[in-house]
Parts: structure tokens; C-alpha cells; sequence
């Protein structure tokens, strides 16, 4: 069973290299939000994997939720400054 | 200046969400010795909480319900709380911030007198952090510019 969560983190953390190219060349800045946003989640999503590979679940569950409501309110602020840039 | 935002969605999902998030602030705190987190990292969350709260709202709204001389009595207040228990330590033939001492004055094991002075502790960190984030976040979003109402 780790072996197969740890495979599937490896995979998520190859699909956050392919989201990364899209932030760096991305056409405009609306694109690279929505893909800074994406790697966000997969990293959520990761850091419960490795909870449970640990087998500390209830530990990572209160950081990825933090760092989802994190992530949520730094996309938030960075639409915020460039409705204000307009 | 930041000013309130036309979107519906983003108003209503913020103010929906914001009794949740401090609420989960107070358990980070509350919890802060069985699982990650603490003082610092919940008044970080409560923090985060009023900066969503300026962002979607505006800053007059904000102001209205937060205001800069409130938060700034509440971060002194943070930080009597946590030298105070330390003094009181100190009063109590103990070293600064020597919880065990709080036993005299708490009626409890000494064990348990240290659980509780960490969680007071903490109450004061969390205080502190909270204000000292919102107000860095209040002063960078004006601009340093000071609003005519401040004034009188």
C-alpha cells in the first residue's frame, strides 16, 4: 500500500512540472494564477499522501488545510492588486 | 485603497468562510501540543482570516469592525498576557516563564500547572500575531496615507 501511494505522489509531483511551464511561459498573468493555484492543490493533495505513508493522517489533515486556505486567499490577493492595477 | 468587492460570489463565500477559519484558528491554538501548530501558527490563521475579510470587504468596512486603536490595544494585550504569567512565575520563587511554580497559585499538580502556563502562553502569542499581521497589512494597504476620520 506505500509503495503505491508513494508512486502515485511521485506521478502528482511530475504533473506539477508539467503546471510549472505554464507559470514560467504562460501567455498573460490570468494563466499563470490559475496554474500557480493548480500546483497548490497537487501539493495538498501530496502533503496527504505523505500522511499516510507516515501513518500520521490527523497531523498532515491540519496542515493541508491551512495551506489550502492559504493558497485560497494569496489568489484571492493577487486578483485583488490587479483589479487595482486596472 | 482597496475598496469593496462587485463580485456576489466572493463576498458571500468570504463571509461564510471566515467563522470557520477562526474558528479552526482557535483549535490550532487550543491544540497546539497534540498536533502542529501553536500560538504563532493560529494567530497566523486569525490574521489570515481579517486580511480576507479587508480584501473582499474594503477598508472602510473593515475599519468599521476592526479598528487600528482595538487592534493595537489587543496585541498589548497579547504581550502582558504572556510577560505577566512570566512575572507571576518569577514572584512565585521560580525562574521567568518557570511554569510549575503556577501550582501555589492554581491548586493542581505541577504537571498540570505546566500544561496550563504553556496554554496561556500561547493565548498571548496568538493575540499578539494577529494584531501585528493585520496592522503591517492595513499600513501597506493605505499606503501610509492617513484617512481624514483618523484625524479628530
Amino acid at each position: 500500500m506505500s509503495e503505491f501511494l508513494i508512486v502515485i505522489g511521485m506521478a502528482l509531483g511530475v504533473l506539477v512540472l508539467l503546471v510549472l511551464y505554464r507559470v514560467v511561459f504562460g501567455p498573460g498573468v490570468y494563466n499563470r494564477i490559475a496554474a500557480i493555484s493548480a500546483i497548490g492543490t497537487k501539493t495538498l493533495i501530496m502533503l496527504l499522501i505523505m500522511g499516510f505513508v507516515f501513518r500520521r493522517v490527523d497531523m498532515f489533515v491540519d496542515i493541508s488545510m491551512v495551506y489550502a486556505l492559504l493558497n485560497f486567499i494569496g489568489c484571492l490577493a493577487v486578483a485583488k492588486y490587479l483589479e487595482m492595477e486596472r | 485603497m482597496i475598496r469593496s468587492s462587485d463580485d456576489i460570489i466572493i463576498g458571500t463565500v468570504a463571509r461564510v468562510m471566515i467563522p470557520f477559519i477562526q474558528l479552526f484558528a482557535l483549535y490550532v491554538i487550543m491544540h497546539g501540543h497534540h498536533s502542529p501548530g501553536g500560538g504563532f501558527q493560529g494567530g497566523v490563521i486569525l490574521g489570515a482570516s481579517l486580511v480576507l475579510l479587508l480584501i473582499t470587504h474594503g477598508i472602510d468596512e473593515t475599519k468599521r469592525l476592526v479598528s487600528e486603536k482595538g487592534i493595537a490595544i489587543f496585541g498589548s494585550a497579547g504581550l502582558l498576557i504572556y510577560s505577566g504569567i512570566g512575572l507571576i512565575c518569577l514572584i512565585l520563587l521560580g525562574n521567568y516563564l518557570d511554569y510549575s511554580r503556577l501550582y501555589i497559585l492554581l491548586h493542581v499538580v505541577p504537571a498540570k500547572a505546566r500544561s496550563l502556563g504553556i496554554l496561556g502562553i500561547e493565548t498571548g502569542v496568538g493575540f499578539t500575531v494577529m494584531a501585528v499581521m493585520y496592522s503591517i497589512f492595513l499600513d501597506i494597504s493605505t499606503g501610509g496615507e492617513l484617512p481624514e476620520d483618523e484625524e479628530e
